[in-house]
């Protein structure tokens, strides 16, 4: 096996400085949620470490994902791409196509066996043996399984690879799922939202890449770092929410003045995602400071969930929300409940007469 | 004027008397509160910075309450072990608990005159059994979504896999505002069953709350269960 280069190689040979380096790095550590002591840990890693070989695969998706990824800002996408990793097999970003491109992926697995990256983006889908989609003249599992189960790690990214997205929304006539029942023994990195932050793509790519690891993961299988908080703990708009001001529909005061998005069916309180801390695109924006509810995109049912501009799901006109329901039921139990005590009364007092017909008819 | 002989029957255990008072309150308040924090008003269509509608000291209530409701299961489980009277639960094992059930339930459907008397009915000990299965529910969805502001932290831990078997958090909020309606709808049954119990067949029902006596002057069937009955003066 020739000798693979490493993140400083790629640098000096592009002639970039030292400084510029360093400079990655510490954006690096940054970006991967490591604290700041870590960073003479990271440029040991980014010196020695060959390119982490990363084969990239698309399934049943929007591609969205990727949409996402080139815009992430620190590292630059196409730092990443260029000079982090080494991309051998990409349905996106590569320009081959065709039978080579095929035989490349093959030979990439054979060459690198058990030590490549495996990023997944889109659903597997299951139904009719995985028809629904193909890719090289396979069905998308067969790749996803052959390819998984050579590799070290695999980062499912975006909802439809963690849960099936929205092509496992009902009535899913597609039998899509998330990736996890194809990976195999291989640790899986589960990155969910759709699509999820670039910053926190690249950022978990680097994490295995120059740590040789997976990053500590929840109970979920997603990235502690990541996904450790609420949006709702974490968002600006939080003080608008305990003072008790929200936004009652999306041209009032309220929401002009940038209150609480809970009414408009905000899952902030339901949502695991760094929207609230990273933001989006360097820290510009995210959908609540857009004025946009958030809709729980990193959630696995967040297509199902009820209207996303309502608090919790409706059953339609005119049956109408829990609430009205509860109470219609209460009103219905507590009109149940006098006309039993009626019934009772009006049978009790039937009994005491029968009994006395029967006493007096026992005395004659 | 024929001389009535009642006996006294000791029941409830103050443990359970104040469990149950604290229950009552804590499940008032939870209710209020909980509606509240799903769908927060506005007072009087007054602009909410100036008014004390603030939604931390709602759900600072709920959660105080939601505490003390769990604590005061201590009680609850101090009673069961110390008194007779308290274990409530719902006979399965005896085969007699089928037959008195059905007939007590002929008798609510006012298909029976009467059902056999009884100290702790064997329907009514069954919907307590269900009370305690939507209470259940109650704490593990209520801290599923408490404790996973922090997922790694114990309670994150010890409750966070609810949010996992309910497919979603979003389940949990849903599953828990539910099961709260149903436990009101138990409450208004409850309360009629009690009253009912007391006024059309003279079981002291509502009073045993408080004082943790029956004064009874037939034989109730399942008296057996319980300590021997004192004579009253």
């Amino acid at each position: 096996m020739d000798k693979r280069e490493s993140m400083w190689d790629l640098y000096l040979k592009k002639g970039m400085s030292r400084r510029t380096f360093v400079k990655s790095c510490v954006a690096l550590t940054s970006l991967m949620g490591l604290s700041t002591d870590q960073v003479s840990k990271v440029v040991e890693a980014a010196e020695q470490k060959p390119l982490p070989v990363v084969v990239w695969i698309h399934g049943h998706e929007c591609t969205g994902c990727d949409e996402s990824f080139i815009r992430s800002g620190a590292p630059l996408a196409s730092d990443l791409v260029l000079s982090q990793i080494a991309l051998e097999y990409d349905h996106l970003l590569s320009a081959a196509s065709g039978a080579p491109f095929e035989a490349h992926l093959e030979e990439t697995i054979e060459k690198y066996k058990g030590n490549y990256i495996l990023c997944v983006e889109g659903a597997a889908c299951t139904k009719d043996n995985g028809v629904y989609c193909m890719s090289g003249g396979h069905t998308f599992t067969h790749l996803l399984q052959h390819a998984a189960q050579n590799a070290k790690a695999v980062i499912a990214y975006g909802t439809c690879a963690v849960s099936g997205g929205i092509q496992a929304a009902k009535p899913n006539p597609t039998g899509s799922s998330g990736i996890g029942y194809f990976t195999g023994g291989t640790p899986v990195v589960n990155v969910p939202g759709c699509p999820p932050i670039p910053e926190v793509m690249t950022g978990v790519v680097m994490h295995i890449a120059l740590f040789g690891t997976v990053p500590p993961l929840d109970g979920e299988g997603r990235p502690k770092q990541f996904y450790g908080n609420r949006i709702h703990d974490t968002c600006y708009r939080r003080p608008f929410f305990d003072a008790g001001m929200f936004a009652e529909s999306f041209d009032d005061a309220g929401a002009k003045a940038g209150w609480c998005l809970y009414k408009l069916g905000c899952r902030g309180p339901e949502t695991y995602n760094s929207c609230g801390n990273l933001r989006w695109f360097q820290g510009m924006s995210y959908p609540i400071q857009s004025g946009a509810p958030c809709i729980g995109c990193s959630n696995a049912h967040f297509w199902d969930d009820g209207a996303m501009t309502e608090r919790l799901p409706k059953f339609g006109q005119p049956i109408g929300d829990v609430d009205q329901i509860g109470a219609v039921m209460a009103a219905a139990t507590a009109v149940g409940v006098a006309g039993h005590a009626a019934a009772s009364v009006v049978q009790k007092k039937k009994r005491i007469a029968d009994e006395k017909k029967n006493e007096g008819a026992g005395e004659e | 004027m024929k001389e009535e002989k009642r006996k006294i029957y000791y029941l409830f255990s103050p443990y359970l008397r104040i469990f149950h008072w604290i229950m009552v309150l804590a499940i008032v308040v939870l209710f209020i509160t909980g509606l509240l924090v799903t769908k927060p008003v506005t007072v009087l269509g007054i602009e909410p910075t100036y008014t004390s509608m603030s939604m931390d000291w709602v759900r600072n209530i709920h959660f105080i309450a939601a505490f003390a409701f769990c604590a005061a299961f201590i009680l609850r489980i101090y009673g069961f072990i110390v008194n007779k009277g308290d274990r409530l639960f719902p006979r399965v094992w005896e085969g007699h608990f089928y037959s008195e059930t059905i007939d007590v339930a002929l008798h609510y459907m006012l298909l029976k005159p009467s059902h056999a008397p009884f100290l702790r009915n064997p329907l009514a000990r069954s919907s307590y059994a269900g009370l305690y299965a939507m209470v259940l529910v109650e704490i593990l969805t209520g801290f599923a979504m408490y404790y996973m502001t922090e997922p790694s932290e114990i309670g994150g831990l010890l409750f966070g896999w609810v949010n996992v078997v309910l497919g979603g958090e979003m389940m949990t909020h849903w599953v828990h505002h539910i099961v709260a309606w149903l436990i009101i709808l138990f409450a208004i049954g409850h309360v009629y069953m009690v009253l009912r119990a007391d006024i059309m067949e003279a079981e002291g029902e509502a009073s045993s709350m408080f004082s943790g006596v029956k004064f009874l002057e037939h034989v109730p069937k399942d008296a057996n269960e319980v300590e021997p009955p004192k004579e009253a003066k």
